[in-house]
């Protein structure tokens, strides 16, 4: 086989493999919000039952999801940083484009390298530390302070995790810009979704 | 180094970091970390995983992806159909006809959606075509539209509201109930100025709607009455302290998914597209609160705020003065940020000069959402402006050109709430919970 055509294919294979890594963990992300709804919805369907139950009997039965509180928290926090690299890839993230619009194109992709090398570096940076704070929790088997203690590292790995393939993420941009020229991060940002802001 | 050049320092970075491209939540972690990293001996990256951590797992946080997602669910239904049907009948009489259509099709969106350019797409998709064909002035048109839609920051719930509250430490509930007043006075001057306007050009409305019989008008706005139900609701429950504005929020997404199974707008497609768009839109605003909390921690270990706010004290300036320099300030910042950072960027480094002046953060925080709003429509970085905009296909320069007399507008209620506080703390002093 042609040693081209066989680099070519790899690189789409890596390509595939990073397109489904980012996609799953923005689904992971999506279900959290959908365990969010549901949880306190049912905690809200509880509060009504237990209300009722209360004027017929006068005693409230006291039902209640336990710690419903904390595992909304954990939940939203594992939301929020594993769809962070989903969502860079459909370029949702904030960006002030308005000097960057007015460039010319080679003076626009070194500013992109250099957003990418900076966000790249904050983003190692914030994984490093939050390993370390992962692995504190779990060295010292920090509890969350609720009715049911869950090991906080387990809600902690999530945000880890979400960090690391947002990092994943900006180097394979950063990789993309410096090979192709253009960024495979969307950096058409300036078309803003109505539904966002 | 002084105190004044290690702001000046920090400020010339954060301008740069945006400047040149980097995303908003990226530039607050940056200086945060550039700010502690030359001026404290604090352990860097403790303080952020630490902090980032804590401003992340949330309770009251949890609102913010499900009345994003509430808005998403209903932004796919047939709502901006409904509500020009319903709406259209009863406005005949009142001179300025259909131009009320977007004031108060705007000001009910914004009660189940909070974002101003989610209501201003929702409602001009619909307005804006009808209104042109029947010849109503354009300039009209969409400067009702872009200066009503703003109304999706203040008329609870409100995205806004909630990273406010959040980032402060306010109660999201009060925040809420308090937005109701100054939103509602807000749609009476909306009205009034439309009123005014159109006896003066009365030859530029056009006539000739048909006339509806009262039972016909009332069958037209049936479709209408689910959303009302849904608003009473939600804003109810909280202003009588039943739920939490989090229940709310879980409670309307559901009844919105009902609703929209009822008009045939809910299948597999839209189900997962609001899902993932809601997911989308609340990581950036949550990323960005993470970049703002580690901000603020981080300022707080320079010492700047403190400093500002004891400089500010030290010049003795009047309440109006302060709030006048803040309200100069903050417009320009809204010329080329967004509102969410203009607020978190307030909120880290403008706060403890605002409760070192006396002023009341909880009134502040609706002080600050009207002038976001006033920067929706100012060039060259205006949510609404980019979303009529795209509706038209009109130059930006033209839609904030006839969105004018509504920044003026807005200037004037955010004049009026300065000198009343109470439109304000009115309804939240009267809560129930």
């Amino acid at each position: 086989m042609d040693a081209n055509l066989e680099t070519a294919q790899n690189t789409s294979v890596v390509r595939r493999n990073l397109e489904r890594l980012y996609l799953v963990s923005g689904w992971l992300a999506a279900t959290c919000i959908g365990l969010i709804c549901l949880l306190v919805l049912i905690q809200v369907s509880l509060n009504a039952i237990d209300r009722i139950s209360g004027l017929l009997t006068g005693t409230a039965i006291g039902l209640t999801i336990p710690s419903y509180a904390d595992f909304t928290g954990f939940f939203l926090a594992a939301a929020s940083f594993l769809a962070l690299a989903y969502t860079l890839r459909q370029g949702e993230h904030i960006r002030v484009t308005l000097f960057l619009s007015h460039c010319r194109p080679k003076v626009q992709h070194l500013l992109d390298v250099w957003g990418l090398l900076m966000a790249g570096g904050v983003t190692l940076y914030f994984s490093w530390y939050t390993f370390l704070l992962v692995r504190e929790s779990y060295l010292y088997h920090d509890l969350s302070p609720g009715m049911i203690a869950v090991p906080i590292w387990i809600p902690q790995s999530a945000m880890l995790l979400g960090l690391i393939v947002l990092a994943i993420a900006l180097i394979d941009g950063l990789v993309s810009t410096i090979l192709n020229g253009s960024a495979s991060v969307n950096t058409e940002a300036t078309e803003h979704p109505p539904c966002q802001k | 180094m002084s105190e004044i050049s290690m702001t000046l320092l920090l400020l010339l970075v954060l301008f740069v970091l945006l400047g040149s491209g980097i995303w908003v939540a990226f530039s607050l972690l940056g200086v945060g970390l550039i700010g502690m990293a030359l001026f404290t001996d604090a352990p860097l990256g403790e303080v952020l995983a630490t902090t980032v951590w804590g401003a992340s797992n949330s309770w009251s946080l949890a609102a913010l992806p499900l009345f994003v997602w509430m808005g998403e669910i209903l932004f796919r239904s047939r709502l901006s159909e409904d509500m020009f049907a319903g709406l259209s009948p009863w406005l005949t009489h009142l001179p300025g006809r259909l131009l009320h259509v977007n004031i108060l099709g705007s000001g009910i969106f914004a009660a189940v959606s909070g974002s101003s350019a989610a209501t201003a797409a929702t409602i001009g998709k619909m307005s804006i075509p009808e209104l042109g064909k029947r010849g109503y002035p354009q300039s009209m048109i969409i400067g009702t539209l872009a200066g009503s839609a703003t109304l999706g920051l203040l008329i609870p719930p409100s995205i806004i509201l909630i990273v406010y509250g959040v980032a402060t430490e306010q109660s999201i509930a009060r925040l809420f109930i308090g937005g109701v007043l100054p939103g509602l006075l807000l749609i009476v001057m909306f009205m009034g100025y439309v009123v005014i306007w159109s006896m003066l050009h009365a030859g530029e409305i056009p006539g000739g709607e048909e006339k509806v019989p009262f039972g016909e008008k009332v069958k037209r706005s049936r479709r209408l009455i689910p959303v009302i139900l849904l608003i009473t609701g939600v804003i109810g429950s909280i202003y009588s302290g039943i739920a939490s504005p989090t229940d709310a929020a879980a409670v309307g997404v559901a009844l919105s998914l009902v609703l929209s199974k009822f008009t045939g707008t809910l299948n597999r497609q839209t189900f997962l597209a609001g899902l993932l768009g809601a997911t989308k839109t609340s990581c950036m605003i949550a990323f960005i609160l993470a970049g703002a909390a580690f901000l603020t921690v981080a300022m707080a270990f320079t010492g700047i705020p403190s400093m500002l706010a004891s400089w500010i004290a030290a010049l003795n300036l009047s309440h109006y003065a302060l709030l006048g320099a803040l309200t100069i300030f903050f417009v320009i910042l809204g010329c080329f940020l967004d509102g969410i950072s203009v607020v978190v960027l307030t909120t880290s480094v403008i706060m403890p000069m605002v409760e070192q002046a006396g002023i009341d953060p909880f009134w502040f925080g609706i002080f600050v959402v009207i002038v976001v709003e006033m920067s929706q429509i100012t060039p060259p970085v205006g949510f609404n402006l980019f979303v009529i905009q795209g509706l038209t296909g009109l130059d930006i320069l033209r839609v904030a050109y006839a969105a004018v007399p509504f920044f003026l507008l807005l200037l004037i209620a955010l004049a009026l709430i300065v000198v009343f506080p109470s439109i304000v703390t009115l309804l939240p002093d009267m809560m129930g919970g």
